[in-house]
């Protein structure tokens, strides 16, 4: 997900420039010179102001190169695995799974839907069926037991609910 | 005094307290040993259960669980070269050069003892300046909070590891998160886009979270999962750390006076404490030629660094509610949940509570000794964990944590969307901690600049009158100009030596 720096800076002169204008068309606050506005406005301002500058590249000088740890010898020959087009798209499947859970937590039930949160994160980090399914099972119910048992978290009972 | 101390005794000696630090401590331990898994995580992830205990029992939750993870974190640095949190990451070769000569119980005893003394030094920083600067501070009007915290956030964007001009950015982004919501000086709805969850604005902690937590599991989805730990038998971890100590005294005591200098710095902590005073080390070392092949000074005095740091980020947090680090910036959210406000009268009115928080800091790092000698020798074992068990454990403790904190999915939402927004910053090197800090502070610079104005009635001029705010005025701007002004260095310097040499 690195891009270019003008692309980041372009959106951040977009942000700032709609974030100024949204805090302008604030209704002001009768009898009073300054009001909800003049935050946003400056900030929006700032912002549209450091946008630019990244576009100009200032500052650019002063970034450090991510600094790679060589691995030993014997490990090198061992080659990532080759980035296809949608292998930077993984990084998205903890978020989507986020949503996942906020939509399917209250139908499912807490217990199912984190253990297909569970299954779905561990095999997309390279776990073997016979890892992934028993740490699915039994994790939701280690969860629950913290959270829901002991610290009385509400958790959505659903379709199968807790023994306890 | 007598009687406050007699009565923070009181506060922490509850099986309460104790449980909760016993078991923070472990924890702790075990998430900064794990590659990938930060203190600042470890804290962000404790923060719902915080939610149940008493505010003390919160406290030293926090406390523990930070002090031990930076420790921690040395452990996968010496013996694996990977650093367990980013504080180890300065000397994490170092320490494996060590280990790669035999001196494993050496590098990790230097990295228990030296973070012990260190995070002991912090606290007494701690007890000794926040006492008097509270008594500076109680004379604070609008105009001093205003440019002190202008001054928290520029320091923030200073010291970060990139360029000055995306830290600015990354705290404007955070500053403008915080407007969100209907509590602003008008109480109308601002940025809410008409969607209700919005009204009550941002909360920071799920923002913490999914910057921190979700964020690390989207990276952990495309990077290589790192080697597994060769198991082997330590020899006595303790032995000649006293020797150490004796022969390193002079470089322990700076590196804890520079980490707790830069710990009270808001935004930079305990990584940069440690990048700091390794380079420190090195400069000033008798033989700077062995450093990098496995030589202990660095250690010494990096080590005694990051822990320092960890104590003092609490001074300006306690004071003034500005984090000094990121941990602390999650310390002042579970603050306010409990009642215990930042500011300069926390320190007369809830005394005890400010003795309870030094005592627990002292009883954290003390505990540190034994817990941390038994964790080395466990450490084997705990990396054995692959990361596809740790990371959804993690994704669940994000979900139900989340939601946990106002008992509403859209926390969940917050914290996908913040995971996103982490990850896509961090990427293109827009540091993270900067929009961190403009989330946490963003209501008070809001309240302390609007009402600045308001007193000044649109003139300008007040916010210069008093010379304190004068001082913390210039010192604020010049931090602002500086990255403009190097830049503008850089242009005209190329000029004059290109004509210099034509002439």
């Amino acid at each position: 997900m690195r891009l270019p720096d003008s692309v980041t800076g372009s959106f951040l002169v977009v942000l700032g420039v709609a974030a100024a204008y949204g805090g302008w068309i604030l209704p002001p606050v009768p009898g009073q010179p300054v009001g909800p506005n003049v935050f946003p406005l400056v900030i929006g301002t700032g912002l549209a102001l450091c946008g630019l500058a990244i576009v100009f590249g200032i500052g650019h000088s002063f970034e450090e190169e991510e600094e790679l740890i060589p691995l030993e010898d014997g490990q090198a020959a061992v080659a990532p695995p080759p980035p296809g087009k949608l292998y930077g798209l993984r990084a998205l499947l903890p978020p989507a799974l986020l949503l996942f859970y906020v939509f399917a937590a209250d139908r499912l039930g807490f217990i199912i839907t984190a253990a297909i949160m569970v299954y779905i994160t561990s095999t997309a980090l390279g776990a073997k069926w016979k890892l992934a399914l028993p740490l699915a099972a039994l994790s939701p119910f280690a969860i629950h037991l913290i959270f829901g048992k002991l610290l009385r978290v509400p958790l959505p009972a659903g379709l199968l609910p807790t023994p306890w | 005094m007598l009687k406050t101390l007699i009565d923070a005794f009181a506060l922490i000696s509850t099986w309460e307290v104790i449980i909760a630090m016993f078991a923070a401590s472990v924890y702790g331990l075990v998430i900064g040993s794990l590659p990938g898994l930060s203190a600042t995580m470890a804290t962000a992830l404790l923060v719902p259960v915080t939610f149940y205990l008493s505010p003390i029992a919160a406290i030293a939750t926090i406390v523990a669980a930070s002090s031990m993870a930076i420790f921690s974190g040395d452990i996968p640095g010496a013996l694996l070269r990977i650093p367990g949190t980013p504080a180890s990451a300065a000397y994490a070769d170092e320490a494996y050069a060590m280990t790669r000569k035999g001196q494993a119980e050496l590098a990790l005893g230097a990295g228990v003892w030296f973070s012990a003394v260190g995070g002991i030094a912090g606290v007494l920083s701690l007890m000794i300046l926040a006492p008097p600067l509270a008594e500076i501070a109680l004379s604070f009007s609008t105009f001093e909070y205003f440019w002190l915290a202008l001054l928290g956030l520029m320091c923030a964007t200073l010291v970060a590891r990139s360029s000055p001009v995306k830290a600015i950015a990354g705290m404007f982004i955070g500053l403008l998160v915080s407007c969100i919501g209907i509590e602003n000086p008008g109480g109308v709805p601002r940025f809410t886009f008409g969607i209700t969850d919005l009204f009550g604005g941002i909360e920071p902690i799920p923002a913490l979270v999914g910057v921190f937590a979700v964020a690390q599991v989207m990276r952990a989805m495309l990077t290589p999962e790192p080697p597994p730990l060769p198991r082997r038998k330590f020899g006595s971890i303790m032995a000649g750390q006293w020797k150490l100590t004796r022969k390193y005294h002079w470089q322990m005591t700076r590196g804890n006076i520079v980490g707790i200098i830069i710990g009270v710095l808001p935004g930079a902590g305990a990584d940069m404490a440690a990048w700091v005073s390794y380079a420190m080390s090195k400069r000033f070392s008798k033989e700077p030629e062995k450093f990098g092949t496995g030589h202990v000074e660095g250690l010494v005095e990096a080590g005694a660094s990051n822990n320092a740091s960890i104590a003092s980020g609490w001074v300006p947090s306690l004071l003034f509610g500005i984090p000094g680090d990121t941990i602390a910036a999650i310390a002042i959210g579970v603050l306010y949940m409990k009642g215990l406000n930042p500011g300069p009268t926390l320190f007369t009115e809830k005394a005890s509570s400010m003795y309870a928080i030094y005592l627990m800091f002292i009883i954290a790092n003390i505990l540190m000794i034994p817990l941390g000698i038994a964790m080395i020798r466990v450490a084997a074992y705990i990396l054995l964990a692959p990361r596809s068990t740790v990371m959804p454990i993690i994704m669940l403790c994000c979900a139900v944590g989340s939601f946990a904190i106002g008992n509403n999915m859209f926390g969940v939402v917050t914290v996908a969307a913040f995971g996103v927004i982490g990850y896509v910053m961090e990427a293109n090197g827009y540091p993270v901690a900067a929009m961190v800090l403009g989330i946490v502070m963003g209501t008070m610079v809001e309240q302390a600049f609007v009402t600045s104005l308001i007193k000044s009635d649109g003139s300008i001029l007040p916010f210069f009158e008093r010379p304190v705010a004068a001082i913390l005025a210039a010192m604020a701007i010049g931090a602002l100009l500086w990255p403009v002004m190097v830049w503008v260095w850089r242009k005209v310097k190329p000029v004059q030596t290109a004509a210099a040499t034509s002439r």
